[in-house]
C-alpha cells in the first residue's frame, strides 16, 4: 500500500485531556473551524504524515476488529463522505471516543488531528488521525531594532519532526468504489504508526481505533526470517560476520523488545548503507512488505531456539540461541600449509564452558 | 588599374561587401543555433564583418610585391570576419556548419591541420580560412550581391588568436629585420599553444566522459520525462551535482529500472505536473532518478545527498517514502 501523491483537503483539531486526579474522564474540547495551513506548513504536515506512515516508516498494517455502529472504523466509513459542515461536527466523535478509551490515569492528553484527502491514481479517499502529545520548547526571537536573538519559552508545541511524540493512523480506501461491504476490512486498509506500540499503548489501537494485529503476522514474520537468512547466507562476507548477522537476526526477532519489525529497521541496525539498499531490493523481490509488521514468532520458534553451524567435514555445532551468542566464539585462522603450499582456512571455536558429557 | 581607380571602385562596392559579410556572419550564427550551439557562449569575441581600409587595399594590391593580374578581384579578404572559440573541437563544429551551408561556394580552405601535415617541423601562424562567394547572386538588406563577391572567414582558438595578434602586427609588419632568436621565440610560443590547445581538448574530453554521457542517460531520461508528463525537462547545474555524487549508480540498467518504477507508479505524472510550475527540481528529468533512488537506494541517497534536505523532503512525501532520519 503506497501513499503516493497524498493530498490533504480538510484538517480539524480537537483536544483530549488526561483523566483528572480521581480518575474521571475530562470532556474533550471541540473546535469548529478547519485548520488553514499555508504552503510550507502544509508541505511540512504532509512530510510528517508520510514519515509516520510511508514506505520504510515504522507503520504497520492493522486489521479492523470493531465494526459496531459507533465504533471508530464505522465512523470513518461514514464521516469521510460527509460535507465540510457535517465533517467538522462529527469529527468530534473521534475525540469523544478517544477520551473514553483513555481509561488509565497516566495516559496523557493531546491534540487530536483529523484530516481527509485523496491518494494514489486513480484517486482514493483516506481519513487520517493523529494524536499529538503536547510538549514544551523554545522559539528563537529576534529583536528587529538591535538584531539580538533570544529564546522564547513555548508551552504548547506539537508535531515535531520526530514521530516519537505522536501516534498516527490512516484508514485508506482500497478502491474508488464507495459501497460499504459487510466487512469493513474489504473496503479499508489501516496503517498505524505508534512509537510506543506496546501493551501500554493498546488503548489507542484497540480501545480507540478498534483495530488489532493482522492474523498474517506470524506468516509475515516467518517470511521475513527465511528471506533475511537467505540474504545473509548469500552475502559476500566472511563466515564470522555471517555468524554475527545470523545471531543478530535471532536476537532481533526473539529478544528485541519492540513489538513490530521491518525491513528498514533491521537493515539500519545491522547493515552498512549499500547493503541496506541491496537488502531492501532483495526483500521487495521476495514480496516482504516495506511497512512494519507485528512480530509473531510462533511459526519459527523452533528455528530461533537453536543456532547451528555446519562444517564441510560433517562437524556440527549447535546450541540454544542465547548460549550460542554468549558462549560460542568462532573465528577463522590460517591452517597448516598443504603440500602444494596453499594455506587452508581453519576455524577456531571457543566454548566458554566445560564438557559435561560425551558420546 | 591605378591607385585612384582602385580606391574609387572600392568606395562604390563597399556596401555590397558589407552586405555579404553581414549575411555570412548572420547565417553562420543562425546555423549554430539550429544545431544547438549557443554562439553567445562559444564565440569568445563577437564576430563583426570588417571592410578592408582603402589604403591597406591599395598597399596590398600595388606595393607589396604580389604579382596580381587583376588585383582588385584577386584580393579576396576585402571583407572578413573572425570566429574565435576556446576549443579545437569548436573550430571543427563551425567548419562543419560552413561546409554544410548551400548558400555559398567556397575555395579549398586553408586549414592549419593540413598545413601541419605538410610542414610537420614548422610552428607558425595557425587558423582556418574560408573564402566564401554567394552561390547565386542574392539580395540582402536591399543590396544586390553578385556571385563574384568574396568574404574571408577566419576560425581559430583564443590561443591561436593571441599568437596571430602578436605576430601579425609585431612581426610580419615590422619595418626592421627580425632577429632569428625572435623568430625562434615566436615559433616556441606556437609550439606551446598547440600543446596547450591539445591539453584543453583532453581536459574537456575527460570531463565530459563518464557513464552519464557514455550511456546517454540525460537524453533518454528527458524523453521519458516528456512522454510521461508532456512537459519539457530543463536541466540545471544542481542536477549535475546530483549525478556526480551518485555516479556509482549509473549503469546500463538504470534507465530501464527507472522506467519500471514509473510504470508501477501511475500517480507520478500528476505529481510532476502539479509541482512543475513552483519547484525547479520537478522541472528536470533528474527528478525521475531521485524518485527511483528514494524507492530503491534510499539509504545511500540520504547518506550522500549534496543539497538541502528541504529539496528532498517534499519529493519523498509526494511518492510516499518516509525519510525521518
Amino acid at each position: 500500500m503506497e501513499l503516493v501523491n497524498l493530498s490533504v483537503d480538510r484538517i480539524i483539531i480537537h483536544q483530549v485531556f488526561k483523566r483528572d486526579e480521581e480518575g474521571k474522564r475530562v470532556a474533550p474540547l471541540q473546535s469548529h473551524d478547519f485548520v488553514n495551513f499555508d504552503n510550507s506548513a502544509m508541505t511540512a504536515f504532509k512530510s510528517r504524515v508520510i514519515n509516520a506512515l510511508g514506505d520504510n516508516s515504522g507503520a504497520a498494517p492493522m486489521t479492523i476488529v470493531n465494526q459496531g455502529p459507533t465504533d471508530v472504523p464505522t465512523l470513518v466509513n461514514v464521516i469521510v463522505e460527509q460535507s465540510d459542515d457535517d465533517f467538522a461536527v462529527s469529527s468530534f466523535d473521534f475525540a469523544e471516543k478517544l477520551a473514553n478509551a483513555q481509561l488509565r490515569r497516566d495516559l496523557l492528553g493531546g491534540i487530536l488531528v483529523i484530516f481527509t484527502g485523496n491518494y494514489g491514481a486513480p484517486r482514493k479517499k483516506y481519513l487520517g488521525i493523529i494524536k499529538a502529545e503536547i510538549y514544551s520548547g523554545y522559539e528563537v526571537t529576534r529583536d528587529p531594532d538591535t538584531n539580538e536573538i533570544s529564546l522564547n519559552y513555548i508551552e504548547d508545541l506539537l508535531l515535531a519532526p520526530s514521530s516519537r511524540m505522536y501516534k498516527t493512523a490512516a484508514f485508506l480506501s482500497k478502491s474508488v468504489d464507495t459501497d460499504t461491504p459487510p466487512d469493513l476490512n474489504d473496503k479499508w486498509s489501516v496503517l498505524l504508526s505508534d512509537f510506543q506500540m506496546s501493551t501500554k499503548a493498546q488503548y489507542f489501537h484497540e480501545g480507540f481505533l478498534g483495530c488489532g494485529h493482522p492474523e498474517t503476522s506470524a506468516r509475515t514474520t516467518k517470511q521475513f526470517y527465511d528471506s533475511t537468512r537467505k540474504f545473509i547466507r548469500a552475502m559476500d562476507v566472511k563466515p564470522v560476520e555471517k555468524n554475527d548477522l545470523l545471531n543478530a537476526l535471532t536476537t532481533y526477532l526473539k529478544v528485541d523488545s519492540s513489538p513490530t519489525a521491518s525491513v528498514n529497521d533491521f537493515a539500519t541496525k545491522y547493515f552498512n548503507t549499500d547493503t541496506q539498499d541491496q537488502f531492501g531490493d532483495y526483500m521487495d523481490t521476495a514480496g516482504i512488505p516495506r511497512t512494519a509488521f507485528t512480530k509473531d514468532i510462533v511459526d519459527i520458534e523452533k528455528n530461533l531456539k537453536t543456532r547451528k553451524v555446519k562444517f564441510k567435514s560433517n562437524v556440527n555445532i549447535s546450541a540454544p540461541s542465547d548460549a550460542f551468542k554468549n558462549l560460542v566464539v568462532i573465528e577463522p585462522i590460517e591452517g597448516d600449509p598443504e603440500e602444494n603450499g596453499t594455506v587452508p582456512e581453519w576455524t577456531r571455536v571457543i566454548i566458554k564452558d566445560s564438557i559435561v558429557d560425551q558420546e | 588599374m591605378n591607385e585612384a581607380d582602385l580606391k574609387a571602385l572600392w568606395e562604390v562596392e563597399k556596401p555590397i561587401y558589407a552586405a555579404w559579410g553581414g549575411y555570412v556572419v548572420e547565417r553562420i550564427i543562425a546555423d549554430m543555433g539550429d544545431v544547438g550551439i549557443d554562439s553567445n557562449v562559444v564565440l569568445k569575441i563577437k564576430p563583426v564583418p570588417r571592410l578592408k581600409d582603402a589604403n591597406s587595399l591599395v598597399d596590398k594590391a600595388l606595393y607589396r610585391g604580389k604579382s596580381y593580374e587583376d588585383p582588385y578581384n584577386e584580393i579576396e579578404d576585402k571583407v572578413g570576419a573572425r570566429f574565435v572559440v576556446l576549443l579545437l573541437k569548436e573550430i571543427d563544429q563551425i567548419c562543419e556548419i560552413i561546409n554544410n551551408c548551400t548558400n555559398w561556394r567556397m575555395d579549398p580552405c586553408r586549414h592549419f591541420a593540413a598545413e601541419q601535415k605538410e610542414e610537420p617541423l614548422l610552428f607558425t601562424y595557425q587558423s582556418v580560412h574560408y573564402i566564401l562567394r554567394p552561390k547565386d547572386a542574392i539580395e540582402y538588406q536591399g543590396i544586390k550581391i553578385p556571385g563574384t563577391t568574396t568574404c574571408e572567414i577566419q576560425i581559430r582558438t583564443l590561443l591561436q588568436h593571441a599568437h596571430a595578434e602578436l605576430t601579425h602586427d609585431a612581426i610580419y609588419k615590422a619595418k626592421n629585420n627580425i632577429r632569428p632568436e625572435i623568430h625562434r621565440t615566436v615559433a616556441k610560443t606556437m609550439a606551446l599553444i598547440e600543446t596547450t590547445d591539445g591539453f584543453f581538448k583532453e581536459v574537456v574530453e575527460k570531463l565530459s566522459s563518464g557513464p552519464l554521457d557514455e550511456l546517454g542517460i540525460m537524453p533518454r531520461l528527458d524523453s521519458i520525462y516528456q512522454l510521461l508528463t508532456g512537459l519539457d525537462s530543463h536541466t540545471q547545474k544542481s542536477a549535475l551535482i546530483i549525478w556526480e555524487v551518485y555516479e556509482a549508480f549509473i549503469d546500463d540498467q538504470l534507465v530501464g529500472n527507472i522506467q519500471q518504477y514509473i510504470d508501477r507508479t501511475p500517480a507520478l505524472a500528476d505529481i510532476i505536473r502539479t509541482r512543475y510550475p513552483e519547484n525547479v527540481l520537478y522541472q528536470q528529468s533528474t527528478v525521475l532518478f531521485l524518485c527511483w533512488m528514494l524507492k530503491k537506494r534510499k539509504n545511500r541517497l540520504l547518506d550522500l545527498w549534496p543539497l538541502s534536505m528541504d529539496l528532498l523532503q517534499p519529493l519523498a512525501a509526494d511518492i510516499g517514502v518516509a525519510i525521518n532520519e
